[in-house]
Order: structure tokens, then C-alpha cells, then sequence
């Protein structure tokens, strides 16, 4: 452990030697299992060893980033950068990485997950808890993943710090039939709180419902959004409150910050706790992470921010550094103060739906988007459901679906698949009124 | 790359009892370049290398790979892979389809080598066309450019005798526009790729199409005018038609996703066995042949032999409107009883090959782009689109509009804001009439697998008329 730090350390140090204004030297040694599996059956189990260290130096505004593999040639890569570094073109808006030393929170990580034994047995688990959920066969198919990972970062300007990170996640997507299908996921940062058995049933269940679908109609309706595509929603608006996002022009919240952008009871952080898949103490400049109120009883409060993106906003860096721009690392959206079945139960006419993926702008700066639902689309009649659904797609504007929230669930769950739900997110049950849904014609 | 070490690794698999074992390596110069508003954010060069094994043993794959070129640590990841396979428990033993072991070299040439051009001059290039961009008379208040460069060389040995060694440069542009003209916005971004050497700067026009595209979003704020929807006639320029290639028949007629093999994550496919569409079902007109080529010279998605040492070669994915031959690996090969076709890719060495489209096109007919049109009474003339999606599917799909023209009586008129066409796939290839003589290609970053692996492709083709489509 020590040795490795110290192999970091002289990443920095032989940098700085050169002539370097400011250098972070991260390693992570991560070690990942993955199960895949479908048709109820295991498709292949990976296992992937990785051992990188990225270098990040600045010289007179002078932005160079690099990675060095398993400390190999360590004089030869840092001299190679350096020399890049003198021969790039200066940025103005660095502002340098974050300055001072940090005490960081003890992380939370949970060293069963450096090696898992039998990690098949978790997707046997939920094949079966799907299957009896569903009432019969499913054919079923997804992943479960593991990670546990070393950092070790050391930065010029006085951070260093060492976390371990882990987290474990199964995704799980039924089918009862060829058009009936559930998704579940199960996400945690201990082996201890999960239960793979919690996804397949989710899947089951929205499978078992599924069935027999009928092609919906187009039209505005109260949704229902499940926590899974409401970790969809999250990721979408996250993504645009990163601050590079929001100069790029690339978000609906330009112009925004201080206004009302969602009714009241909507509040909305982001919070890597030591509970969460992304879980971290500090981030990539080495500055201690934070719990983050962005949207705050529906205003907008801050954007989050590395040390130079927040000097362009004269304010404090949010802790939400990346290399090279900043991001959300979990989201989390307040819980509200209806059950999920009173949510349904206030629906007269509406839809509820379970997932979606494929989510494309055609204007981030506007906002203007389409989605496609797969999994579970119901239709719901005074408060029940009524009907299967299919080839139903969500048309409409991220900034006006946050201001049309209606309501929020006090049950909220874990939820990140692929590239859908992306940060991680602890999501409620949400309702949103007049959301324009259109097909194929 | 340590080659010494990725045999020994295909070896101590081979002690094992294994029905077939393979060691990859590959070792990847990347240099990656950012600017916001033509500014160089940050300069990122990095080698990353490193091997994987996979194995096949009491009929399940075990994968696993590492970055520490020694023996010992390919001991480590063989026992792994060994026990993963093992363990996997199913009941249908996986096997691969036959294939004659290879031996060769293959490499992509430059006419201009990338070594040889200087961060400074790459650097350049990219701020020039910024300054273009910003002075050509639109407001733009906005622009995001990268540069990637990858220099990529691979070692793959197998079991059945394979030694293949390839060395492929690769240029990937991107450029994304905001333009604000009259109180409101529009947006678009462009990608450009190539195989090969720094040429590909010039023969992309960076500075052309972006200045084109920055004029088209501006008269669409203060020209264009919406559709009145209905049925009208429609054709896609060879942006669209390719997107619609590569959405809903290169994606559809990849036989993993048919066998189920990526439902949690990129989805099914409308076509698999006992449903209404296979091999031999009509999906679309006669005028509707599109093929995926991983052989067509500097393409984005060029390759000669697949990452399972299998020789790359065009597939006719639908031929004249029937489905006809899908997109397979070893694995699904075996799986549908026949043999693999070299569609198997991967994006790094710590990723498995799976099914994957190369350059996925429309080829093209005998008229020329003015005939298509003068054949129109009313319709619309998509050239380019914004958003777009499809169902997991691949049978729903959606298009929308970029630079648009309305057509009247045989004549190109004024801009079309944002028409959109949202159909099928059945509707959409079945209603093509013609398709015009010039293919053109676009570059594009195909998303699939878990992890994610975002690997090249072109998507391409003519201009292509759809009659009678609902357009709104």
C-alpha cells in the first residue's frame, strides 16, 4: 500500500522537478468481476486486473493529461508529458487544482468484494426470485458486476489522500413473454445490503404485469415514473448542472441559477455517500466531497463544480471534480410524503411507466427530447392499472417535466443500469403531469 | 507489449482443460484534444496496453485480463478465466463455430503520418477552424471540438494455431455547434473518422461542413417553417438513410441480439426464430439493399481480420427488401448452425469480441439526387437529422429533421423546422422507391455491451425516396 503511494508521489515530485506549475498523480488498482448471463443461463464470467495511474499537469495554464500503466517507465512518460505540456496552448480559464491539505471522511468499503466467491450464485438467485415473482417461465438476462478499488492520489498543491471504493450491482430484465418484460436492479456499496433477489422479483413482477400489450395511444398523461426511469431523469438533469455542461451550452439551466425550476416540495442533491456505487471521499483534484443541494425546495441552487469552472462562477468548488470536467457522482431526489400507493391512487387517467433508454436531444439548450419506455408500460384508470402497453414514446422538454413534477414517493431505491440510469441515483416514485407521449405512424 | 508473455499465457491455458483458449493484446497510443470555444481545454496523450484470455471449458467462457505484463500475473488471469468457464454451469455447452487457424500481418497505411504532425500543427488546425466558424456571419455562442487519434496495434493467438499481428491508425473529429439567432437556439454536432494516416484532416472539410452546418441552423430559426402533417413523400439524404441502415437492420440483424444474448442492455430484435420476421422474410422494398463491409479502404470501421482472427467480408444484411444474412461471431454462429462471418470486434484489450457492424450502408440505385426530387409533388427533403432513436426492438424508430427543404411540384423550396418521421421499420424500408447513384458515408460511434464498448462505424449511403410516409 505504501509502496504505491509513494510510487505516486514521485510521479508528482519528478513532475514538479521539471518544471511543472501543478501536478495530481491518482492510482487506482481496481480489480472487476462481471457475471453475463441469458436465457436463464450464465454467458460468459470477466475478470479484469487494472493497475493506472493518470497524471494531470498544468504548466503556465498549460493543461496535460496522461496515464501511466503499472508505474512502467515512469521518467519516460512524466518527461513525455511535460514536453507536451510546453508545447500545448495555454488555457485562461484554468484556475488550478485545489489548494491546501484535507482531512477526509473514513470511506466505507467493503473488502469481500475484492474477490467474490461464486458470483454466478447471485444471478442463479435472481433467475429463480424472477421466476416466481413472474408466476412462470422468464427468460431473463442481464449482469452482475463487482469492483473494489485502491486510490491513491497526491497532488502538488498539498492533497493526498487514499480511499477504497466497492460497490456490487445486478440488473435483471424478464421476459414472461416476447413483448412482457421487467427490469430490476439492486445496487450497493456492501456485500452485507445486498439482496439480488429484490431485482429479479422487481422484474418478475413488472413482467408478470406486462403481459398482453396493447399499441398505446399518443397523447398528454399523469405518468407514473418508476424509480428506475426516474434514475433516467435524474441522470439527464444532473448532467446538465455539471458547470461545463452549462458554458458549453449543452443545458436547459443556463441563466437559471436562483430560479425556480421545479414546484416546491422538489429537492434535489447530489451526495456520494459511503452507501452509494460511486462512493468517494475526495475527488479527482483531491478536495473532500460533499453532500450537494443542487435544486432546494425547487430552486436552483448551484451547479456543480471543479476549482476552475467554479472560479468562472466566483464560487467555491462543489468537490465534484473529474479529470478533466466536473460531474455528479449519486443523485438523490428528497423523499415526498405519499406512499406509492396513494401516488396511484390520485391518478384518474395516466400511465405508469417502469424504464426507458435511448434518450436523444434535439436541443440541449432548449431541452427538446424523445425516449423510448421499454419494460413495463401500463395504462392506469382510477388508480389501478388497467391495461399493458407498448411502442409508446416520450416527446417533450427536460425542463418542463421537472416543472410539471406533481408528486414524490416517501419509498425511494437504489437504482444505475448501463448507460440509462448513469450517475447513480437513490430515486423515488415520481409524478409528473401532462407528459406528451408519441408512436409510430 | 510484452508478446513473450501473452504466449506464455495462451500456453498455461492450454495445460488446462480447456475446449479453447485465445490471448489478445493490444497496445493503444491515444491523443485526445478538447477545445471549448477554440480554446484548448486540455491535452491528453496516453499508451494504454495490456492482454486478455479467454477460455472455453466444460462448455462456459471465462474472460479476464490484466495491464502488468508479467508471467505471473497471466498465471492469475488464466486461472481465473479457467474458473469462471467452469463454474459456468449451463446447460447448453457453448462451443464455436469451426475456423482454420491464421497466420498473417495486416496494417492500414497513411499518406501523411500522423507521427510526423506536431502537437502544435494538430493543435492549429483545430483553432483555425474555430475562427472560421465564429467569423462566417451566424452568432455562435458556443463550440465543443475533439481530436482523437489512436494508434493501435494488436497480438492475437489462439488454440486452432491463429498468430495475427495489426497495426491500424485511427483520426476521429467531432465538432458541436450552437448557433442563437432571434431569441432561440439550435444545435448540431458533426463526427468525422478515419482509418489512416493525417490526410483525413483535408478530405473531411472540417471547416466547410461546420461553416454549412452553422448557415443551415441558422435559416432554420429564421426561415424554416413547420410541416403540415400528413402523408407526404420523403427522402432521406445519406445521412438519414444511413442512420436508418445502421438503426434498423445493422442493429437488428446482429445474431447475438437475436439469441437474446444483450437484452438487458441494448436489447432484442424484431427478428428471432418462430416470430414473423427471419431469414428469407420480406422487411422491405426492392430497391432496398443494404450491406455492412468492414473492407471498404480508410473507413471508419475498416478491418481485415475480425478480434477472432476470422477474414473480414461484406454481408448482405437485407438484399433487394429480404432479409438475408445476419451479423456473427463464433459464438452465434454456432448457436444458428453455420459459420461466423468476421463480425466479432472489440473496443480494448479488457473487453470481450462481440457481434458488432462496421460500415453499415445503403448501396446505391441509378438515378441522380435532381431525378429523385423532380418526381415529387409535395414532400420534404431531409438532408440531415437531429435526434433520433429506436425501440430496443429496433422496429420503432424516430428521425428528426436538420436541414430540411420543402418540396413542391419537383422543386427544393423554403427551410422545414424540425420535420420529424416516426415509423417502422416495415413502413419505412417497405415504402422506399428509389435510391439515387453517390454514396456518402458518415462516421459515427456505435454504443453496445457491458461495459460499454463505443466502437467505429461508418453508416452511409444514397438518397433514398420514401413515398406516402407520415411526416409531421
Amino acid at each position: 500500500m505504501s509502496d504505491i503511494f509513494a510510487k505516486t508521489e514521485e510521479i508528482v515530485e519528478k513532475a514538479k522537478k521539471l518544471g511543472a506549475d501543478e501536478v495530481i498523480a491518482k492510482t487506482t488498482f481496481g480489480r472487476y468481476r462481471q457475471v453475463r448471463f441469458s436465457g436463464n443461463q450464465v454467458d460468459i464470467s470477466l475478470a479484469w486486473n487494472d493497475y493506472v495511474t493518470d497524471v494531470v499537469l498544468a504548466w503556465k495554464k498549460r493543461l496535460v493529461a496522461g496515464q501511466i500503466h503499472d508505474f512502467a517507465d515512469v521518467d519516460g512518460n512524466v518527461k513525455k508529458l511535460f514536453a507536451l505540456a510546453k508545447v500545448s496552448q495555454e488555457n485562461p480559464m484554468f484556475g488550478g487544482f485545489a489548494k491546501g491539505r484535507f482531512k477526509y471522511a473514513t470511506g466505507n468499503a467493503d473488502k469481500k468484494l475484492m474477490a467474490v466467491e461464486d458470483p454466478t450464485d447471485y444471478v442463479f438467485e435472481a433467475v429463480s426470485a424472477a421466476e416466481k415473482a413472474a408466476g412462470g417461465e422468464v427468460d431473463s438476462g442481464g449482469i452482475f458486476f463487482a469492483k473494489f478499488e485502491d486510490v491513491y492520489l497526491v497532488s502538488s498543491e498539498g492533497a493526498t489522500g487514499v480511499d477504497s471504493r466497492s460497490a456490487v450491482e445486478l440488473s435483471i430484465r424478464a421476459f414472461r413473454e416476447r413483448e412482457a418484460s421487467g427490469h430490476g436492479v439492486e445496487c450497493s456499496s456492501t456485500l452485507n445490503d445486498f439482496d439480488a433477489t429484490r431485482a429479479g422479483r422487481k422484474a418478475g413482477e413488472i413482467a408478470k404485469l406486462a403481459r398482453n400489450p396493447k399499441i398505446g395511444d399518443e397523447g398528454a398523461y399523469d405518468v407514473v415514473f418508476d424509480p428506475l426511469i426516474v434514475g433516467s431523469l435524474l441522470g439527464m438533469w444532473s448532467g446538465m448542472v455539471s458547470a461545463f455542461a452549462v458554458l458549453a451550452q449543452m443545458s436547459v439551466f443556463v441563466d437559471k441559477l436562483g430560479k425556480k425550476v421545479a414546484p416546491d416540495f422538489v429537492t434535489m442533491r447530489d451526495n456520494p455517500a459511503p452507501y452509494c456505487l460511486y462512493n468517494r471521499v475526495f475527488d479527482d483534484e483531491g478536495f473532500p466531497t460533499q453532500e450537494n443541494v443542487v435544486i432546494d425546495h425547487g430552486v436552483l441552487r448551484t451547479f456543480l463544480h471543479n476549482t476552475s469552472t467554479a472560479k468562472l462562477f466566483k464560487t467555491e468548488t462543489t468537490g465534484n471534480a473529474g479529470l478533466p470536467v466536473p460531474n455528479a457522482w449519486n443523485v438523490e431526489l428528497d423523499a415526498g410524503d405519499v406512499t406509492k400507493d396513494e401516488m396511484f391512487e390520485g391518478v384518474e387517467r395516466g400511465l405508469y411507466l417502469t424504464n426507458t433508454w435511448y434518450t436523444r436531444f434535439q436541443n440541449q439548450r432548449q431541452g427538446d427530447f424523445s425516449t423510448i419506455p421499454r419494460d413495463g408500460i401500463f395504462l392506469i384508470e382510477k388508480g389501478e392499472i388497467k391495461q399493458s402497453l407498448k411502442d409508446l414514446r416520450i416527446s417533450d422538454n427536460a425542463l418542463t417535466l421537472l416543472g410539471n413534477v406533481a408528486g414524490i414517493s416517501k419509498e425511494r431505491q437504489h437504482v444505475h443500469w448501463w448507460f440509462e440510469a448513469e450517475p447513480p441515483s437513490l430515486s423515488p416514485y415520481v409524478l409528473i403531469k401532462n407528459v406528451h407521449m408519441t408512436k409510430s405512424k | 507489449m510484452d508478446e513473450k508473455v501473452v504466449d506464455y499465457a495462451l500456453e498455461y491455458a492450454q495445460s488446462k482443460k480447456v475446449e479453447y483458449a485465445e490471448a489478445r493484446a493490444q497496445t493503444q497510443q491515444r491523443d485526445q484534444l478538447v477545445f471549448r470555444n477554440g480554446v484548448l481545454e486540455a491535452y491528453a496523450s496516453a499508451v494504454d496496453e495490456g492482454f486478455c484470455v479467454r477460455v472455453i471449458a466444460n462448455g462456459g467462457i471465462g474472460f479476464a485480463s490484466s495491464n502488468k505484463w508479467t508471467k505471473e500475473e497471466a498465471k492469475e488471469i488464466v486461472d481465473i478465466a479457467y474458473k469462471y468457464a467452469a463454474a459456468a454451469k449451463r446447460k447448453e455447452k457453448l462451443v464455436f463455430a469451426e475456423e482454420k487457424g491464421v497466420k498473417t500481418k495486416w496494417s492500414v497505411p497513411q499518406k501523411k503520418k500522423i507521427e510526423n504532425v506536431s502537437p502544435e500543427d494538430r493543435i492549429a488546425e483545430f483553432v483555425e477552424v474555430n475562427k472560421a466558424l465564429t467569423s462566417c456571419g451566424v452568432n455562435i455562442p458556443a463550440t465543443i471540438a475533439q481530436c482523437t487519434i489512436d494508434l493501435t496495434s494488436k497480438y492475437f493467438i489462439n488454440s486452432e494455431g491463429s498468430e495475427i499481428t495489426s497495426f491500424v491508425p485511427k483520426m476521429a473529429g467531432y465538432f458541436f455547434v450552437t448557433v442563437a439567432e432571434q431569441g432561440k437556439t439550435e444545435q448540431a454536432y458533426k463526427q468525422f473518422g478515419y482509418s489512416g494516416g493525417w490526410e483525413a484532416f483535408d478530405q473531411w472539410d472540417v471547416k466547410g461542413n461546420m461553416i454549412h452546418t452553422a448557415k443551415v441552423l441558422k435559416d432554420v430559426i429564421t426561415k424554416g417553417k413547420a410541416v403540415k402533417a400528413g402523408n407526404m413523400d420523403l427522402i432521406c439524404g445519406p445521412e438519414v438513410t444511413g442512420i436508418a441502415a445502421h438503426e434498423s437492420c445493422g442493429h437488428p440483424m446482429e445474431a447475438d441480439r437475436i439469441l437474446g444474448r444483450e437484452m438487458s442492455q441494448a436489447g432484442r430484435s424484431f427478428i428471432y426464430k418462430g416470430g414473423d420476421y427471419w431469414i428469407g422474410t420480406r422487411i422491405g422494398s426492392k430497391a432496398v439493399t443494404i450491406v455492412d463491409d468492414p473492407t471498404v479502404e480508410h473507413s471508419y470501421g475498416y478491418y481485415a481480420f475480425d478480434d477472432e482472427g476470422v477474414r473480414a467480408r461484406r454481408r448482405f444484411l437485407y438484399k433487394n427488401g429480404v432479409i438475408n444474412d445476419f451479423l456473427h461471431n463464433r459464438e452465434t454462429a454456432a448457436r444458428l448452425e453455420t459459420r461466423s462471418n468476421g463480425s466479432s470486434r472489440s473496443v480494448n484489450y479488457d473487453r470481450e469480441a462481440i457481434v458488432r457492424m462496421a460500415n453499415t450502408f445503403v448501396l446505391p440505385g441509378d438515378m441522380s439526387e435532381e431525378e429523385l426530387v423532380e418526381d415529387i409533388k409535395n414532400g420534404v427533403f431531409m438532408k440531415s437529422f437531429t435526434e433520433w432513436n429506436i425501440d430496443d426492438k429496433r422496429f420503432n424508430q424516430r428521425y428528426v429533421g436538420r436541414e430540411a427543404f420543402w418540396i413542391e411540384n419537383g422543386e427544393l423550396k423554403h427551410p422545414i423546422a424540425r420535420p420529424i418521421i416516426e415509423t417502422t421499420t416495415l413502413k419505412f424500408w417497405s415504402a422506399a422507391d428509389a435510391v439515387s447513384k453517390k454514396v456518402e458515408f458518415a462516421a459515427a460511434t456505435c454504443g453496445k455491451s457491458d461495459p460499454g464498448q463505443g466502437i467505429p462505424v461508418f453508416t452511409g449511403g444514397p438518397c433514398l425516396r420514401l413515398r406516402e410516409v407520415y411526416v409531421k
